[in-house]
Parts: structure tokens; C-alpha cells; sequence
């Protein structure tokens, strides 16, 4: 018994040693996670129910008041609509280019190089910079696009009420317009974005297997969107988990198009101010800290909850393997 | 069910011939095998027989009809691919309805939810699942149904392949090396299985393979291929007996058949200088080769025509198999004998070799097999 008991013991410090080897090696790891990201988290989420502001040596606790200004100012429900219209229109607009450009790439040879570069440009090019190109092509006068428009004055697609108004009229301002402007960056969060999604899609069909194609003719599949019912877009599942995912989070973020735009205010009567131009005018610019960590509060469970959506979905319908 | 012909057919990859005039005829509800090394065309011929590859000249004919156009939906043909091919989101059970769902639901009733609620949908439902259950039942994979293919273990995965090709009734099932992904034991097992589903089913198959175990034993003709030419195509009993080619002769056996050099000296033969008692008709070949399967060689005491040293024994239990160095060490021959002569059969002894000169083939010099003179000299088997 006796030996049996220091055997035990021994077992036991062993598995204590372990466990605290186990510990100590993670130790770094998770002081860094706990310094980095969660100590600012909670402080923002302290800071949102302050009026804390940047230089001052106190503040007052203000309860709920600034996620109360939220829900009910003018500027935030004009913040919710321009972010969401942005999402709801660059996410399955750049995921669908992404994956039409993906799937026409990979039936093409050698010219398919060629344009997956050209493609991934606008990925690569600095956004800020491409903003000040965009900004002078957009120009209400002497802007390529509307110069180019102004051409189709006197032809026949003077049919088109757009081209017959603006010849008549003038075309539009376009970034000084409320009614265009969060188009316009909604489209160059398009062009800008799509050609990412693309590569990934590219990646993700490179692991189709090519004997999958052969067994869905076989089996009767005649049409190319049969096959790709049948065997492209099941394999591609998990890269369009993971590419939805990354272009909801990224269409969140966007930021550096309405800054280049209207450093001052977020498009003309604010149609372009989106979340993260907010927190940054807020807690930045206007130096109200209490108020830019509230919004950064809800950002942040925008995205936990994508996240969260991510997850559930790669685990209850995506099929891996 | 339907026969199948194969005209001339040729293909070349690039600059790379793989198909030379190919030309095989295949009966109604015959099981044929393509055999030979890889690279030899034999998957590339069953691909162009199936549609997924079209050959550069040459017919291909599927009960009478020219399909060579068609394309490999239309052809009405099964396959079972070597990967199995199955796709991996859909459960067993959806896999093996894939092919009548293609081709007896349209669009709109394939469709979830409104599907099954349009006229007509519900009965094609109902048939195609008593097709998947009788497919399912005659291979046994009841039990898997609702599993995934990557929840299978290879065997089961291939029985899965071979429910999705049969379920419907196509003119021709055509199998891509199906059992090269098993193990042993579960290859011999599904080798009989196989034969078995053909004489059941009673159609026709196209088998292809590089084991000449598989196609001996499953076949009722077997096409030899080699540098994308058939070069014979029999029954197993004429191919392993009477090859046409010595390329034939070495590929098919196990071991493989001892070919050793012959020389005519006037009108007489010689092996490694000894006269063989042969008398060869003028004009014959100065030289040629003796092909000996390893059972006709057998250890003999008295005049034996080739005396050699035992270089490596096998014993597999019911037989022994003796490598002897014949010619001074030169060449090596095979030779089968019972478990009795092994105390003959020592390492390094002097042995004497004679063999059956009825089943002794000929072959000239660049491994045409020369028959006329086998009945000359009187070597020829009859084969039934």
C-alpha cells in the first residue's frame, strides 16, 4: 500500500508540474491578449457611461445618456442608415463580382494572370490615395466621369431619363450630392474590395477536385449551372463563410474614403457618415470620449455577432472536407 | 444493355500519342478489361468511351448508335472513378440519388421546398427512392444512408461509388481502377463481389485496371494495352496460354514467364549452345525466343536441357517457387515446384531443368509470337 501511495504522489506533484509548466508557457500569450485587447475594451466600455474627455483630470458618471443620444439623435440614425446601406450593398455585391470574376479566371489559361493583377490593384493601391484619384474623376465640371457622360448628350441614349436630365440640367454633383454620395463610396468599397475576395475564391477553387466535374456529367449534369449547384459552390462553402465574414467586418470599418471626401462632416447633410467616421469625429476631433467609446461599444457587438454568426453557420451548415 | 464498338481511335496530349487506332468491339452484357502498365492509355480509352474525353479520329459506337459527338451526359453510361468521386456534402443516400435526380426531376422540382409541391414531383420522388433502396440493399451499405462520405471508410465509400453507378439502368458501366484504393483482403473480397453484381445484373461492363489478378479473374475477355495500342484481346485462358505478343506473355502471369534467347544453326535449334531436338522448316529466323511459363519448367535428373544453380527459393505454402542461374549466371529462370522437391532445392546447388516442349512458345526477335513454326516443330497447344 505503502508503495502504491507514493506512487500516487509522485503521479500527482507530476501532474502538477505539468500543469503549471502548461501555465507558465501560455502565461505570455494570454497577459499580452489580456493587455492589448481586453484591458482597452473594458475601459471603453467604462468610458461610454462617462463624459469623460481627453486632459481632464476627472469626469462624471452619466449613466446610460450617451447610448440614449444613440437611439435617438438625427446623427446617429443618419450614422445607422449610411452604415448599413453601405453593408447591405458592398458585401453581397463584392462577394458576388469576387466569385463571378473567381469562376470566369479559372476557366481561362494563361491571359487569367493577367487579369487576376489587374483585379487585385485597387486591393493594393493605398485607399486614401485612390480616394483623391476618385475625387477628381467624380468632379461636377471638369470630372473624367461626368465629362464622359456630357458625350452621350445629342445620341440616342438621351432615351435614358439619367443622360436626358442631366444633359439637360447638368449631370450630377455627385460627392456634393446627399443623394449619390454614399453610392459612390459604396461603389469604390466595391471596386476597391472585390478583387480580394476573388483571390480567396480562387484559392478555394484550386481545391475542387477535378474528378468531381467528371462523375457530375456523368451522372447527368449538363448545364454549367448544374455543376456548379453540384459540386463548385458546396466545395466553396467555407471560403464564402470566410469571405462574407471578412467583408462584413471590412464593410463596417470603412473609414478612409469619407474621411479623403469630407474631412469635415461625413458627406453633404451627413448621408455618408458611417460608424467608424463617427467614432473618430466624436472621440477624436471633438474630443467626447464618453460618446466616441459608446459607439465603438456597438461597433464592436456588430462584429462579435457576426462572428458569433460565423461560427454557427461553419458549424451547423457548412460542409468541410 | 448494349454492345459498344471502338474504330480507330487516336489521341494525343500535346505532342505525347497516347491512343494509337484503337479498335475493340465489346458484346451486350460482356465484362470486359482494359489491362496494362500505367501510362499505357487504358484510363484515357475508357475516358473517350465515356464521353469526358473526345478522341482526335476514330468512332465510338454505343448499341449501334455513333455517340462519338455525344457528349458523356447523353452517352447513358455509368461510371465508378478511382477516386470515387462522391460529393462530399451530400449523404449516401443523396449521392446515389444524384443520378436520377439529374435526369428524371427538372429544374423547378429539384428546387427545395416548392419541389416536391409541383405536379409530377412526388412520384418521381417516390420512384427514385425505392431506386436508391433496392441499390442500396443488393450492396449491403443500408446502414449508411444518412452518413457523409467522409464519415466512410474506404470500402465503404467504393461500395457508395458502385450503388451511385448502378441505381440506373445505363447501355454500359464503365469502372476506373475501382479497387486500386483497398487494401488486399478487401480487394479480393470485392473482386468476387464485383464479378458476382455483373453476372446478376447481366450487363455490360468495362473494367479497367493494372492488376492482371483483377482482370484474370473477372473477365470474359480481357484487352491487353501497351504504348496505347491493344495488342491482343481474349479470353483469360488465351491470353495467359496463347499470347499473340511477348509483351503479352510477360505482363500477364505470375511470376512472369522465363524468356530465354534461341538460336537456329542450320536446321537445328540451340539453347545456350545445346541442340535442341526441334527440326525447324527453312527460312525461319536465325533468332528467336522460347517463352516457358514456370509451371512447364521441372527439375529433372536424366538429360536435362539446362543445368543452372538455385539463387533464391520462395516457398508460399502450396507451392515453391526456385530462381536457377542458368548459362553461366547469365540469365535467371523461374521454375514452379511442389513443397516435395524442396530438399533439391538447396541454395548455390547444381540443378537440372527440362521442360514440356508442347507448351513451349516461340517468338521472333522482336516478340512476334511465330506460331507457324510452333506447329512445325510441333510445340503448339491446343486451347479450347
Amino acid at each position: 500500500m505503502a508503495v502504491l501511495d507514493a506512487g500516487a504522489i509522485t503521479q500527482a506533484t507530476a501532474g502538477n508540474r505539468e500543469a503549471r509548466t502548461a501555465w507558465g508557457l501560455t502565461a505570455p500569450a494570454l497577459l499580452l491578449m489580456v493587455l492589448i485587447l481586453l484591458v482597452p475594451v473594458v475601459v471603453a466600455g467604462v468610458l461610454s457611461f462617462t463624459n469623460y474627455s481627453l486632459g481632464n483630470a476627472s469626469f462624471d458618471w452619466v449613466g446610460a445618456e450617451n447610448y440614449e443620444r444613440l437611439f435617438t439623435r438625427s446623427t446617429y440614425e443618419k450614422m445607422f442608415i449610411a452604415t448599413f446601406t453601405y453593408v447591405v450593398t458592398v458585401v453581397p455585391i463584392s462577394v458576388g463580382l469576387g466569385l463571378g470574376a473567381a469562376l470566369l479566371l479559372h476557366s481561362l489559361g494563361r491571359i487569367g494572370d493577367i487579369y487576376k493583377t489587374i483585379y487585385f490593384l485597387p486591393v493594393m493601391a493605398t485607399l486614401l490615395a485612390m480616394a483623391i484619384a476618385w475625387e477628381f474623376m467624380l468632379h461636377p465640371t471638369i470630372g473624367m466621369v461626368n465629362r464622359t457622360l456630357a458625350m452621350a448628350c445629342g445620341t440616342w441614349l438621351e432615351v435614358v431619363p439619367f443622360v436626358a436630365n442631366g444633359c439637360a440640367g447638368g449631370f450630377p454633383l455627385w460627392l456634393g450630392d446627399r443623394d449619390y454620395a454614399i453610392w459612390v463610396v459604396c461603389f469604390i468599397g466595391i471596386w476597391q474590395g472585390f478583387g480580394f475576395n476573388m483571390v480567396l475564391y480562387l484559392a478555394g477553387l484550386t481545391a475542387v477536385h477535378r474528378e468531381l466535374y467528371h462523375a457530375a456529367e456523368m451522372d447527368g449534369a449538363k448545364s454549367a449551372w448544374e455543376r456548379f449547384r453540384l459540386v463548385t459552390w458546396p466545395a466553396l462553402g467555407p471560403t464564402t463563410v470566410f469571405v462574407v465574414t471578412i467583408s462584413c467586418i471590412r464593410a463596417f470599418q470603412v473609414f478612409d474614403t469619407v474621411e479623403a471626401f469630407w474631412p469635415q462632416g461625413g458627406g453633404p447633410n451627413k448621408s455618408a457618415y458611417v460608424m467608424m467616421f463617427a467614432i473618430f469625429e466624436k472621440g477624436v476631433q471633438q474630443n467626447l470620449i464618453g460618446m466616441g467609446s459608446a459607439i465603438t461599444m456597438l461597433f464592436l457587438a456588430f462584429v462579435m455577432s457576426l462572428t458569433l454568426i460565423q461560427r454557427w453557420l461553419v458549424e451547423r451548415k457548412v460542409h468541410y472536407g | 444493355m448494349a454492345d459498344l464498338q471502338i474504330t480507330s481511335v487516336t489521341k494525343r496530349f500535346g505532342e505525347t500519342p497516347v491512343l494509337n487506332g484503337v479498335t475493340l468491339d465489346i458484346a451486350d452484357s460482356e465484362f470486359v478489361s482494359l489491362v496494362g502498365p500505367s501510362g499505357c492509355g487504358k484510363s484515357t480509352l475508357l475516358r473517350v468511351i465515356a464521353g469526358l474525353e473526345t478522341p482526335d479520329s476514330g468512332a465510338v459506337s454505343i448499341g449501334g448508335a455513333n455517340v462519338t459527338t455525344t457528349r458523356a451526359a447523353d452517352r447513358n453510361l455509368s461510371m465508378v472513378f478511382q477516386s470515387y468521386a462522391l460529393y462530399p456534402h451530400l449523404t449516401v443516400a443523396e449521392n446515389i440519388a444524384v443520378p436520377l435526380r439529374m435526369r428524371q426531376l427538372t429544374h423547378l422540382q429539384r428546387m427545395p421546398l416548392i419541389g416536391g409541391l409541383l405536379p409530377g414531383a412526388r412520384g418521381h420522388r417516390q420512384s427514385i427512392a425505392a431506386a436508391v433502396n433496392a441499390a442500396t440493399e443488393m450492396l449491403e451499405i443500408k446502414s449508411l444512408l444518412d452518413r457523409k462520405p467522409g464519415q466512410l471508410s474506404g470500402g465503404q465509400r467504393q461500395r457508395v461509388a458502385l450503388a451511385r453507378a448502378l441505381v440506373r439502368d445505363p447501355a454500359a458501366f464503365l469502372l476506373d481502377e475501382p479497387l486500386s484504393n483497398l487494401d488486399a483482403k478487401l480487394r479480393v473480397q470485392t473482386r468476387a463481389e464485383i464479378a458476382e453484381l455483373h453476372r446478376r445484373l447481366n450487363a455490360t461492363f468495362i473494367y479497367v485496371t493494372h492488376d492482371q489478378v483483377e482482370a484474370m479473374t473477372m473477365s470474359d475477355r480481357i484487352a491487353v494495352m501497351m504504348g496505347g495500342e491493344i495488342l491482343q484481346c481474349a479470353t483469360p485462358e488465351v491470353i495467359y496460354e496463347d499470347p499473340d505478343d511477348i509483351r503479352v506473355a510477360e505482363f500477364i502471369g505470375s511470376p512472369k514467364i522465363n524468356i530465354l534467347p534461341i538460336e537456329r544453326v542450320g536446321h537445328q535449334l540451340q539453347i545456350f549452345g545445346r541442340p535442341l531436338e526441334w527440326r525447324l522448316p527453312p527460312g525461319s529466323p536465325q533468332i528467336m525466343q522460347l517463352g516457358l511459363r514456370p509451371e512447364m519448367v521441372h527439375l529433372t535428373k536424366r538429360t536435362p536441357r539446362l543445368r543452372g544453380r538455385v539463387a533464391h527459393v520462395e516457398n508460399l505454402g502450396a507451392e515453391v517457387f526456385a530462381h536457377v542461374m542458368v548459362d553461366d549466371g547469365a540469365m535467371r529462370v523461374t521454375l514452379r515446384a511442389s513443397p516435395a522437391e524442396q530438399s533439391m532445392l538447396v541454395l548455390g546447388a547444381e540443378v537440372g531443368l527440362g521442360f514440356n516442349t508442347r507448351a513451349a512458345m516461340i517468338f521472333d526477335a522482336d516478340g512476334k509470337r511465330l506460331r507457324k513454326i510452333e506447329t512445325m516443330v510441333g510445340t503448339a497447344v491446343e486451347v479450347a
